[in-house]
């Protein structure tokens, strides 16, 4: 049986700097994937950070990874963060760059599926050079523990797709529905309390295009953060972030607060599509082609629909080259096109033919290339506080990490950190062989507690908050209850800010989330202020969001015939509320009816069975078919992820 | 070359051919329905290519060191180069020489049974594929066998070694047309000739045999890529061949027929319309139209 020092399940951006750091720490490490190619399950809103603490080191994406910046392929480089306060088609913003620009060295948007590749492939090289690697398409079914009779215990990883083989230490990286962490009784599931659940959609806008429209040099990014009456009541609020040339556009609730109040999270992100303020960032000119006369002669209705759909990828590739400053010089380098005038011209003639030869009119609309949806453990609910079990460490969103605090959002840097933490704890456990919970497990948390990331999960760090309040300087305070309007003017006064902020660190944890988090915070407040100060937007076009149909119908799913979801009880609410919040619709209710006892009817001969119709009952069923793995059903049913290669395949992530 | 004879280590060869690239659309036919050599791509034979994947299989699990082989035109070379893209080969041998035209299956054989020898190794294994796409008749695997005095195991779908023992377990499959398929295990001493039946399918269920294979895969890329200088061509007198047993000269085969090559297997089918016919454009216009409508 084949053997290996450490075995690391999942292969997101936590399991690859896993895999990176302790081959670079000389260890033999096998990283096993469900996915394939890798990172096509993975998915992120999303914001990469690097951090700098005056108090402790953090591990960053640059440590792992030495010639990242110069690299990877990164979208924008985020220098501007602003949080947008919306009623209507009120808006008010506030510039929270100073916030984001906290300990920050960097921060980029990314793509996570494009991202990890790169990753895969440096952890790859780094991991072969000690005998170790990455093996796509295996899903780890289970683990099994036996006493070798020596006092340390061997595990033995059995998957859908190997053969069984031994590990000495076990680091989970599968994610917040972590299956390792099920198996090893390490946790039980997250509660909805401590889960966010966000969609997301990618729209595709030319780099020029935005740039102009967001007032960016072609090496920025912005992000902007939405609150108010986005949300149909419900905690969470809106995101947008730019990226090369596509946007991160999504939403982001509390699971509990979405449970209350089920509702279809495709509709609610459709309507935050056409709130004008993000309307007018997402629209983009679109070819609309005249609806087919149906009365020609089939032929002739086929040669127009082969023409056009043509021309029309011509255009659409010659205009994302035109408009991209970095398409523009690479179609010149490669000597397709001689000078910017020539694409221009050829643009021009290809569209003058469209509108000419097929009627094609460009109306204003938005183009949508792919819908993703994850749940987001939230840190200072979710995280394990022993993050280890036998030999294995649990880290990143298996591990519950994450800084989710108001306008705050940090993850993927936080998974790594733990991962070169956790890299250093299976060294050093080789060093000493002792891979024992009560050895390895606890200088890992030791490790984990050295992080200044957890302190900043665990507390609130006044010091992001004062800026917040800040940079909050100008919005009338009288939407805020009387606690909160205090605190904004004390702290506004530099006088009395340090004043403010110690009796603000006196008062309990949880008082404090009960405020920020509160409906009032992420709702009725934004709203208030929104109508009080906000400006007008008025809508530069309409755009037609998808229908959830064609979403899906969009994206890559590998139909395993095995379901890897089973419910447990169809009728409890829980299952009820999924006919809602299921992302692309797998549950559906359906009404069957129920029988009372039989009674027997006649004599003799002639005795009848007969049922009674007690009840119509709806019970919930599933079709696992659409499933794209978020795990937002995971807390009362039987959940795993896809066998090896199955499910969904993300592009961009 | 250096003499590896040691017990436990396996040194395999794997014979390949170039053929006419039958895939739909890349072949070309003469009037008379018989191939149309020079306009047809010429690439590693599918069957070839079968054995390729079950001789990198023996150097993933076993750790053997793999010689491929082919007689051909200098233009085989291709073949050889596409066949180290898969098993990885540590050297290529094509047998090219004027003489060897013409030669039949067991001419063939007499020349591949001299490269074998001559590989400065005792060759304990030697992959073939089914059959030729171009030939059909399958036959010079077992005649290579029977020449090089080895033991022949045919349509085999799966295999394992015993390093130890030197036996070969092999899983062949014996389809019975209309009747049944049986599947046999069977077991030989080494060495052997195996040919590979086209359901073969290998199958890396271990870590250690996956990691093996990523890392092969990348060297064979990367060797491929300078794949002259793993090369040697040899001619009948390199190899120091009977030439009374080679080429025209050795083939004792007479062409009794040449049936017209079946056609590939098309996933679609075709049928030529006349563009001046008004009825049978308006036929696939409905047809393609329901398509795209989704009116099935």
């Amino acid at each position: 049986m084949d053997r290996f020092d450490a075995v690391i399940v999942g292969g997101g951006s936590a399991g690859l700097a896993a895999l990176m750091e302790l081959s670079k720490l000389g260890i033999q490490a096998v990283l096993l994937e469900s996915g394939k190619p890798i990172g096509s399950k993975s998915v992120t809103g999303g914001i990469l950070y690097s951090k700098n603490y005056p108090n402790g080191k953090v591990y960053n994406v640059e440590d792992i990874y030495p010639d990242f910046l110069d690299e990877a392929p990164v979208e924008r480089r985020i220098t501007r963060y602003y949080l947008n306060a919306l009623s209507g088609s009120k808006v008010y913003t506030v510039d929270l760059s100073e916030a984001h620009e906290y300990r920050t060295n960097f921060a980029y948007s990314v793509l996570m599926s494009r991202l990890n590749k790169w990753f895969a492939a440096r952890a790859e090289e780094e991991a072969a050079k000690m005998g170790g690697g990455i093996i796509e398409g295996v899903h780890v079914r289970d683990i099994v523990w036996m006493d070798d009779g020596r006092g340390s215990r061997n595990s033995i990883i059995v998957t859908d797709e190997l053969e069984e083989f031994g590990a000495r230490a076990i680091i989970a990286a599968d994610g917040v529905n972590s299956e390792v962490a099920l198996i090893s009784n390490a946790r039980g599931k997250f509660e909805p309390e401590a889960l966010y659940q966000g969609v997301k959609c990618i729209v595709r806008l030319p780099e020029d295009v935005m740039d102009e429209r967001f007032n960016i040099s072609s090496d920025e990014g912005v992000a902007h953060l939405f609150a108010g009456d986005i949300s149909k009541g419900h905690n969470g609020g809106g995101f947008l972030y730019t990226n090369r040339d596509t946007l991160s556009v999504g939403l982001v609730y509390h699971l509990d607060s979405l449970l209350k109040s089920p509702i279809e999270p495709y509709n609610l992100l459709n309507e935050f599509l056409t709130i004008p303020v993000v309307t007018n960032y997402i629209v983009d000119e679109v070819a609309v082609p005249k609806e087919l006369d149906r009365t020609l002669p089939k032929e002739e209705q086929l040669r127009i629909r082969f023409g056009l759909s043509r021309l029309l990828k011509q255009y659409e590739e010659l205009r994302y080259t035109y408009y991209s400053k970095h398409a523009r010089l690479d179609a010149i380098r490669r000597g397709l096109y001689s000078n910017e005038d020539e694409i221009k011209t050829r643009l021009e003639e290809v569209r003058g033919r469209l509108e000419r030869e097929y009627g094609v009119t460009f109306a204003k609309n938005y183009v949508e290339m792919e819908y993703s949806c994850k749940l987001v453990p939230d840190g200072k609910r979710a995280m394990m506080g022993k993050p280890y079990k036998n030999n294995i460490l649990f880290i990143g969103d298996a591990a519950g990490k994450g800084i989710f605090l108001g306008t705050r959002i940090e993850g993927i840097n936080i998974g790594i950190d733990d991962a070169a933490r956790a890299a250093r704890a299976v060294a050093m456990a080789k060093k000493m062989n002792n891979f024992s919970e009560d050895y390895m497990g606890r200088y890992y948390t030791q490790l984990v507690e050295e992080s200044p990331y957890t302190d900043d999960i665990r507390r609130i760090d006044f010091e992001y908050m004062k800026i917040f309040v800040r940079a909050c300087g100008n919005i009338p305070l009288e939407p805020f209850p009387l606690f909160l309007r205090l605190a904004f003017m004390l702290i506004q006064k530099t006088a009395v800010q340090e004043l403010a902020a110690a009796i603000a660190r006196m008062m309990a944890q949880s008082t404090l989330l009960k405020i920020i988090e509160s409906n009032d915070a992420y709702v009725r407040i934004p709203m208030e202020v929104a109508r009080k100060v906000g400006s007008e937007v008025k809508p530069i076009a309409e755009v037609r969001p998808l229908s959830i149909d064609e979403r899906i119908a969009r994206l890559k799913i590998r139909e395993d015939e095995v379901p890897h979801i089973r419910i447990k009880d169809p009728r409890s609410r829980f299952i009820k509320a999924m006919v809602h919040l299921c992302p692309t619709r797998c549950y559906m209710m359906e009404a069957s009816e129920e029988m009372e006892g039989k009674e027997e009817v006649g004599k003799g001969e002639g005795v009848k069975t007969e049922a009674r119709l007690k009840a119509v009952v709806s019970n919930v069923i599933l079709q696992h078919e659409g499933c794209i793995e978020c795990g937002t059903c995971s807390g009362e049913t039987e959940w795993r992820h896809t066998r090896g290669e199955k499910g969904i395949v993300y592009e961009y992530g | 070359m250096d003499d590896d004879d040691g017990e436990g280590v396996i040194n395999a060869a794997v014979m390949v051919k170039l053929e006419p690239d039958l895939s739909e659309g890349n072949v070309s036919y003469n009037p008379d329905g018989t191939l149309n050599r020079s306009q047809t791509k010429n690439i590693l034979g599918p069957h070839s290519a079968i054995a390729c994947r079950a001789a990198m299989y023996a150097k993933v699990c076993y750790d053997a060191w793999v010689g491929a082989c082919s007689m051909g035109p200098p233009t085989a070379e291709i073949a050889l180069k596409d066949a180290m893209v898969i098993c990885c080969a540590d050297e290529l041998h094509l047998y090219s020489d004027r003489i060897f035209a013409g030669a039949d299956t067991l001419a063939t054989a007499e020349t591949i049974k001299h490269g074998i020898m001559k590989m400065g190794r005792r060759i304990d294994l030697v992959f073939s594929g089914h059959r030729a796409v171009d030939g059909e008749t399958g036959q010079t695997g077992p005649q290579t066998a029977w020449k090089l005095g080895f033991n022949f195991i045919g349509n085999v779908i799966e295999y394992s070694i015993d390093l130890r023992s030197r036996m070969i377990n092999a899983r062949r499959k014996v389809d019975l047309p209309g009747l049944y398929t049986i599947i046999e295990d069977v077991e030989c001493p080494l060495p052997a000739l195996i040919a590979l039946d086209p359901s073969y399918r290998d199958n890396y269920r271990k870590v250690s045999e996956r990691l093996r294979y990523a890392r092969l895969e990348k060297e064979a890329r990367k060797r491929a890529e300078d794949y002259k200088s793993y090369l040697r061509i040899w001619s009948a007198k390199d190899l120091g061949v009977d030439v009374r047993y080679i080429g025209l000269a050795g083939s004792p085969t007479i062409v009794y027929k040449v049936e017209k090559i079946p056609k590939a297997k098309a996933s679609r089918r075709a049928k030529v319309v006349d563009p001046n016919n008004v009825e049978e454009l308006r036929e696939i216009g409905n047809l393609i139209l329901n398509i795209a409508l989704g009116e099935r």
